[in-house]
């Protein structure tokens, strides 16, 4: 079992975030990047199915330098092979152009499956799991929740999520895409000096974008969302705020 | 000349269209109204039956069956869903932000060749011209978006419409008609929908909530607020990223993929607010957020909130609240 996993680099969304002064991207050098979270469960999820069934897992990193980090990760965590990308910063949201550099790559190296996260925190467009699947002609589950092959490998089951707690489970052929939402468990936790010890040892393959690239949408303006807008805040420290709650509950006959 | 055509891809579970369709309408119709353009709802079923006679906002009902199209599953639709769509001439097509939409976002946009823009919160016509808002980076930040083309794919988030809107006095005209596309040879089958088991707490039915997020830590900080769920006669709720890691049951999470709620109290602790989450808790009665993020996009949704560290307001409020009940 060939399994690959895209992992992207995307906005860490708890820390601030800047628009750049063409007023329309984010500013490359004052925002933290970080691993797209989805993709972290398709790793995890990747590294459960080759605890299950044997086979290979390649990390497939679409970024900058920080990347490396997240290959370095990934291999400290169980995979077996990494291959970086190089995707400059102003085209990491945007999956048309994403897919149509992951997807020539892809598709002479014969995985059987190809997990990537089902959405990613700087999305404005169709998720790159779809896209993918697309490029590739395989066929293509999202919002997957835990993935069973079966022993020939000839097809899957996944649990998609519906809304309501539902889950739909389907049988998918493979080779396939899998939007993955939520790995079976969470994503692993590995310790710093594995990670350090992997980055010292880190065969990176390097893959260049194919020419041309293809382009997709782009955000004309981009603003902050109006935080605070609605919300009446109340002041003071943890003693005094709770008070005011009290008070606010008591009003409305809630305590 | 170019189509005016809006086409709302409709979504249905047991036979009725979800309130995410409602939606998706009421945003079509008013963008239609504006710019005098036209809306077709577009549902794909096994059976025309159930979604007959039903007022909906749009000029025109079109229903696609096959037996093929009876359950929920994507691959179908997006077999079928090109075909339909260049027939009906469409110029702007309106997919839910859903775990069925996002499904089909990707290879609708590749064989219509149209972008898709997800997350969408507001949608207008300024002449021939397509404008959307979009939400992104958790809520945190809005993005303009004029999609170029002749076509454009619009992923609605739900809640960002009333739903009561996409319905209207009259009943449009419904045009029944067979799948162009045969689906027995398809590489994905849907074998079962399963239903959450309610063992544990119905969140749904809950008075009172008080929401874990992210900036709750870890599994040992819920004890504090599963005390102050017991004080107020409440359940605790979590946002995905909580239920992920494992410290509460799936049942409890609210939000796109999760429940619905609609308590008198929503408490939200240490929660950003991305859409994901607030569309499933923002018709609460009264929202209290707590986040140490005076940016947090939550404060969006709630009528009141705080900055303060959860950890250390938690145990406070739980002592003023026995209090309190005990002054009574």
């Amino acid at each position: 079992m060939k399994i690959a996993v895209v992992l992207r680099q995307v906005p860490d969304v708890v820390e601030e975030l800047v628009i750049a002064d063409d007023g329309r991207s984010l500013a490359e050098g004052e925002v933290m990047c970080i691993t797209n979270e989805a993709d972290e469960h398709a790793l995890e999820e990747a590294l459960i199915l080759k605890s299950r069934q044997g086979g290979k897992v390649t990390a497939v990193a679409a970024g900058g330098d920080e990347a490396k980090d997240a290959l370095a990760t990934a291999v400290a965590k169980g995979a077996d092979e990494a291959i970086l990308v190089a995707v400059p910063f102003e085209h990491r949201g945007d999956n048309v152009r994403l897919a149509s550099v992951l997807g020539p790559a892809m598709k002479s190296a014969g995985y059987d499956l190809i997990l990537t996260g089902v959405w990613a925190a700087d999305q404005m467009d169709a998720g790159l799991a779809g896209l993918l699947a697309v490029h590739l002609s395989l066929p293509y589950v999202g919002g997957v929740m835990s993935v069973s092959l079966e022993p020939s490998g000839a097809k899957g089951l996944v649990r998609k999520e519906f809304p309501g707690g539902r889950l739909g489970v389907m049988e998918v052929s493979l080779p396939a895409v899998l939007g993955i939402q939520s790995a079976e468990q969470p994503p692993r936790y590995v310790p710093v000096s594995k990670v350090m010890q992997a980055k010292r040892t880190l065969q990176v393959r390097e893959q260049a974008e194919p020419s041309p690239v293809v382009q997709g949408i782009r955000a004309s303006k981009l603003i902050k969302s109006g935080s605070a807008a609605k919300a009446e805040m109340l002041p003071g420290d943890a003693k005094q705020v709770a008070e005011q709650i009290v008070r606010i509950l008591r009003e409305r006959g809630i305590a | 000349m170019i189509p005016r055509e809006v086409v709302v891809v409709a979504e249905h579970m047991a036979g009725e269209l979800t309130d995410v369709t409602l939606e998706m309408l009421a945003c079509a119709y008013e963008l239609a109204r504006s710019v005098g353009w036209r809306v077709t709802c577009l549902i794909l079923a096994s059976d025309p039956k159930p979604f007959q006679a039903l007022p909906l906002a749009a000029d025109k009902v079109v229903v696609v069956t096959d037996p093929g199209l009876g359950s929920p599953n994507p691959a179908a639709y997006a077999r079928v869903l090109p075909h339909v769509l260049k027939d009906l001439s469409a110029r702007l097509v309106i997919l839910g932000n859903t775990s069925m939409g996002i499904d089909l976002a990707g290879p609708l946009s590749h064989d219509l060749g149209a972008p898709a823009i997800s997350g969408c919160v507001g949608l207008r016509a300024e002449g021939d011209r397509i404008v959307a808002t979009s939400r992104l980076c958790g809520g945190k930040l809005v993005a303009h978006i004029e999609p170029q083309g002749g076509l454009a794919i619009a992923l609605l988030m739900p809640g960002s419409f009333h739903k009561e809107l996409g319905m209207r006095d009259d009943v449009p005209p419904m045009e029944v008609r067979p799948s162009p596309e045969t689906l027995e040879s398809l590489p994905v089958h849907f074998v079962e929908l399963i239903e959450p088991k309610m063992e544990d707490v119905d969140v749904t039915r809950v008075d009172v909530l008080i929401a874990a997020g992210r900036g709750v830590q870890s599994k040992e900080n819920l004890a504090p607020l599963e005390a102050l769920a017991k004080e107020l006669g409440g359940a605790v709720c979590a946002t995905r990223p909580v239920v992920d890691q494992g410290w509460l049951p799936r049942t409890r999470q609210v939000g796109r993929s999760g429940m619905t709620v609609k308590p008198r109290l929503y408490l939200a602790l240490g929660v950003s607010g991305a859409p994901e989450h607030t569309e499933g808790m923002r018709a609460s009665g009264l929202i209290v957020a707590v986040n140490k993020d005076p940016e947090a996009p939550i404060f969006d949704v709630a009528h009141y909130g705080a900055t303060v560290d959860l950890l250390e307001l938690v145990p406070i409020l739980t002592e003023k609240i026995k209090e309190a009940k005990g002054r009574q």
